[in-house]
């Protein structure tokens, strides 16, 4: 390449100018004589294996992004003071990824024991196979379930150091519980799918309980913990100090009770219908139909009953945010003048400009008699509480609506189940119906993201109602951005490669594995 | 002594179990990284095989030192995530590859290459994790976090916790993984009643051990020249364990040499353990030199005491449990470990 055509390429590449004296300056005004400069004149050495336009193209694009990444990477370090919106992306992805997984944890388990209960009962392999072929995929969640849950148990403190140095003392009793229901639990899963040829069948069915059990505890300590954010009790601030700490009146807060049964109900629900829409997809191909209708009702069997439980228990919990936070309940509900008869609103996007839900459906009094049980009984709007106090409407309201939304469909499917179980004494036959499962599979895990934003979104901008403002709780490291980022680009490798591993588990014939070996490969 | 006192154990005696149980696991993978272009794939399939059963829950003594410090040591908790921010987020990445990597190349049903590929995830991650957790270790050890008595951190959030002597640990806790792991493959290739394994781990841990020594020795040196209060608490009380170390340390080379795998494992444990205690002991009663004292960062006592409680029964479902595990898939090896001595 000649050298005239290297500087125009240098400079036409690059956006860049030159000034009288030959220095190259690029258009953020930096003198460019520096090694990324170098690098891509090399690389435009490179250029004569390609047509000059694409290559100029794909060398404006990547010094694009090279100046962006640099220009990014210097201001996120600089910028400690606002780390608060960084912290809570990583906090609200990194939860939003664990708490999939740690569902399928809860969910699992019980799945697994029904299966071979059922092998134990009847001695049929193919319920042998189908527990064994489900523990694989339980490893596999479990696994990265544990590695994302040590990650969470750390970002209390790197990302919230000023909240937990505070109020450790208080919200820990519930970790500690949890450290141990995780203890048992990791033990469990170790001895449970590892000793299927070590253990006589009836034992290796009993090991499969404590995890069942010690899975539910998690949950219910770590939501717990979570409610106590909400509802905050059991201890007394004097002077600004927190006395009289009661870890166990902090636990027995008034929102933890249907909290837990929420989300112990939700993660039965998300795997109850993940696993069946799994079969039902099998089902509709036509693979294996004996093997996949088992799986599918033993799926079913956990998930359906569930769905109407839980409208009850999603009533309740409803009831305990109207009296513990009823800023929360009227952002749910996009609900901004305070009236009696409060109507319901389904639907609709809050604007809060003009302070006005619109575009949606409203049921006069329904609100007043879901919260209160009177169809009369004034509910407190948000125009009626401080500005500052405010969580974001549109989102908790939104995100409400698709939690409720996706519940009743669940409810549906439940009924008409019921329906055809009472009349035909069968699933329903239809094709249409295992379309339905199937979508029911993603729509559970949306279901549950969703009530899980009502519920931290909905307590912006608090992390300890009315006690500790999130923006105080913040870390004051630097980077935040960064390992954001970074998070972001991990969970995705190992979000994508647990999917490509379970499809690959879940592709394999069930003939070739009756034979198979009896342990995962190496172990 | 308060109710601290006791937690203060509970917590150094789960840190020793991580160190010698987590630190084997990791070691296996330390292992791998380091042979990777030699390793054939028996010598693979026998390190996956060891710790197949019993990472998961060896991992969670990790969590259980995070729990307890912080709900019994909030203040301490605190201080130390804004003072390791760095290293702490390192060793969290390690930690989500070592993991992932290990169950999905467990499980993986893809290409030879693409099992490959989770095997150097998992090698790698094996090796960073405990260079991070080391670093964080001694950090902590040498005094130099600059930390106030309220639990600010006052230093630089991306160099301030790297020091020499932060380096040396970081490096001197791979090297007590690898050495434990070699230790108890040794027993494992007895078990397996591989003649060729056998050979090979025995050569392994002899030279390891002997590294292991004289780290040890560099690393007394580093804390008299770095640490110089650390030095003195060895001086002053914790010097019988530096013994103690030395004797298991000892033990566990001879015991190797004469084909007592069992006792050797007992023995190399009980090394680690005893540095891990020396150095407890040597800073007690401070949880983070030089400010941070247990009676500074403590919850309320009765916070304390009803941890303990917890603890106390927990350990009644625990102990048996983990006991169980063991037996289940280490025990069996105790007879034939002893019918296959040379």
């Amino acid at each position: 390449m000649s050298g005239e055509r290297r500087e125009r390429l240098k400079v036409v590449s690059l956006n860049c100018h030159r000034d009288a004296d030959g220095v190259i300056f690029d258009h953020y005004g930096h003198e460019r004589e520096i090694l990324s400069t170098r690098i891509l004149v090399m690389l435009a050495q490179c250029s004569r294996f390609f047509s000059p336009n694409t290559f100029d193209l794909t060398l404006k694009f990547v010094y694009h992004i090279s100046m962006h990444l640099q220009s990014l990477l210097a201001a996120s370090f600089e910028t400690a003071a606002n780390n608060l919106l960084p912290a809570r992306l990583q906090m609200a992805f990194t939860l939003g990824f664990h708490i999939i997984l740690a569902c399928f944890g809860v969910g699992l388990p019980v799945l697994l024991l029904a299966a071979e209960w059922r092998y134990l009962k009847t001695g049929d392999e193919l319920w042998k196979l189908l527990a064994k072929r489900w523990a694989k995929a339980f490893a596999v969640l479990f696994a990265v379930g544990a590695v994302s849950g040590t990650v969470l148990s750390f970002e209390l403190g790197l990302l919230w150091p000023e909240f937990m140095g505070r109020w450790g003392a208080v919200i820990g009793m519930p970790f500690t519980l949890e450290g141990f229901a995780f203890f048992l639990e990791a033990i469990f899963v170790g001895i449970y799918l590892y000793g299927w040829d070590r253990l006589p069948p009836k034992v290796h069915w009993l090991t499969g309980w404590p995890i069942a059990i010690s899975g539910c505890m998690s949950a219910v300590f770590v939501v717990t913990a979570n409610s106590w954010m909400n509802t905050p009790q059991g201890f007394r601030i004097v002077n600004g100090n927190i006395v009289d700490i009661d870890p166990i009146a902090a636990m027995l807060n008034p929102a933890s009770g249907a909290q837990i049964v929420h989300m112990v109900v939700a993660a039965y629900l998300v795997t109850g219908f993940g696993v069946a829409a799994f079969h039902a997809l099998q089902l509709l191909r036509e693979i294996n139909p004996v093997y996949n209708r088992r799986a599918l009702t033993l799926a079913l069997l956990l998930a359906l009953p569930m769905a109407p439980l839980q409208s009850v228990v999603g009533d309740w919990s409803a009831k305990m945010v109207a009296k513990s936070q009823p800023i929360k309940l009227a952002a749910m509900e996009g609900h901004f003048e305070t009236s009696t008869r409060a109507p319901l609103s389904i639907g609709g996007i809050p604007n809060e400009k003009t302070r006005t839900t619109d575009y949606a459906i409203k049921i006069p009094g329904l609100l007043s008699w879901m919260s209160y049980g009177d169809i009369n009984a004034e509910v407190k709007g948000l125009n009626d509480f401080k500005e500052e106090n405010l969580p974001p409407v549109a989102v908790v309201h939104v995100a409400f609506q698709i939690m409720v939304g996706i519940g009743s469909l669940m409810v549906l499917i439940s009924a008409w189940c019921a329906i055809n179980y009472f009349r035909k004494r069968d699933w329903p036959k239809s094709r249409f119906f295992l379309w339905m499962i199937l979508s029911m599979g993603p729509l559970s895990v949306l279901a549950m993201e969703a009530g899980w934003v009502v519920t931290e979104v909905g307590r912006q901008p608090w992390i300890v109602q009315g006690y500790m403002r999130t923006s105080e709780a913040v870390t004051q490291s630097p980077g935040v951005w960064n390992v954001f980022y970074g998070t972001m680009l991990i969970y995705a490798v190992i979000g994508i490669a647990a999917t490509t591993i379970l499809w690959q588990l879940g592709k394999v014939p069930i003939e070739s594995e009756e034979n198979q070996q009896e342990e995962p490969y190496g172990a | 002594m308060g109710p601290e006192d006791f937690l203060m154990i509970v917590m150094l005696t789960a840190l020793t179990l991580y160190a010698i149980l987590g630190g084997a696991d990791f070691g296996a993978g330390i292992w791998e990284f380091t042979t990777a272009l030699q390793s054939s794939e028996k010598e693979r399939t026998h390190v996956y095989k060891a710790i197949g059963p019993v990472w998961e829950a060896n991992h969670v003594w990790l969590i259980f030192v995070l729990v307890i410090l912080m709900n019994g040591f909030p203040l301490a908790f605190a201080a130390l995530s804004r003072a390791l921010w760095l290293p702490l987020i390192f060793a969290l990445c390690g930690i989500v590859f070592r993991g992932t990597g290990y169950v999905f190349r467990s499980y993986t049903l893809g290409s030879y290459r693409e099992r490959r590929v989770w095997e150097v995830v998992f090698a790698t991650a094996s090796t960073a994790t405990p260079f991070f957790l080391g670093n964080c270790a001694g950090a902590i050890a040498s005094g130099n976090l600059i930390i106030t008595e309220s639990g600010n951190y006052e230093a630089d959030h991306l160099t301030g916790w790297l020091t020499s002597l932060t380096v040396f640990s970081g490096f001197y806790s791979i090297v007590m993984c690898a050495y434990l792991s070699s230790v108890y493959l040794t027993r494992e290739a007895f078990v397996a009643g591989d003649k060729e394994l056998k050979k090979l781990w025995r050569q392994r841990a002899l030279s390891t051990g002997i590294w292991m020594g004289v780290l040890s020795f560099g690393g007394l040196v580093m804390v008299w020249l770095e640490a110089p209060a650390l030095m003195e608490g060895f001086r002053t009380h914790g010097w019988p364990l530096v013994v103690l170390s030395l004797v298991c340390g000892i033990g566990s080379l001879v015991e190797v040499w004469r084909m007592n795998t069992t006792r050797a494992t007992f023995a190399a444990s009980g090394a680690v353990a005893s540095v891990i205690w020396g150095w407890g002991v040597s800073q007690y009663p401070k949880l983070i030199p030089p400010n941070i004292t247990s009676d500074l960062a403590k919850a309320p006592d009765n916070v304390l005491w009803m941890m303990l409680g917890i603890i106390a029964i927990g350990a009644v479902f625990l102990l048996p449990a983990l006991g169980y595990l063991f037996v289940i898939f280490k025990s069996d090896q105790i007879e034939t470990g002893r019918d296959s001595l040379l």
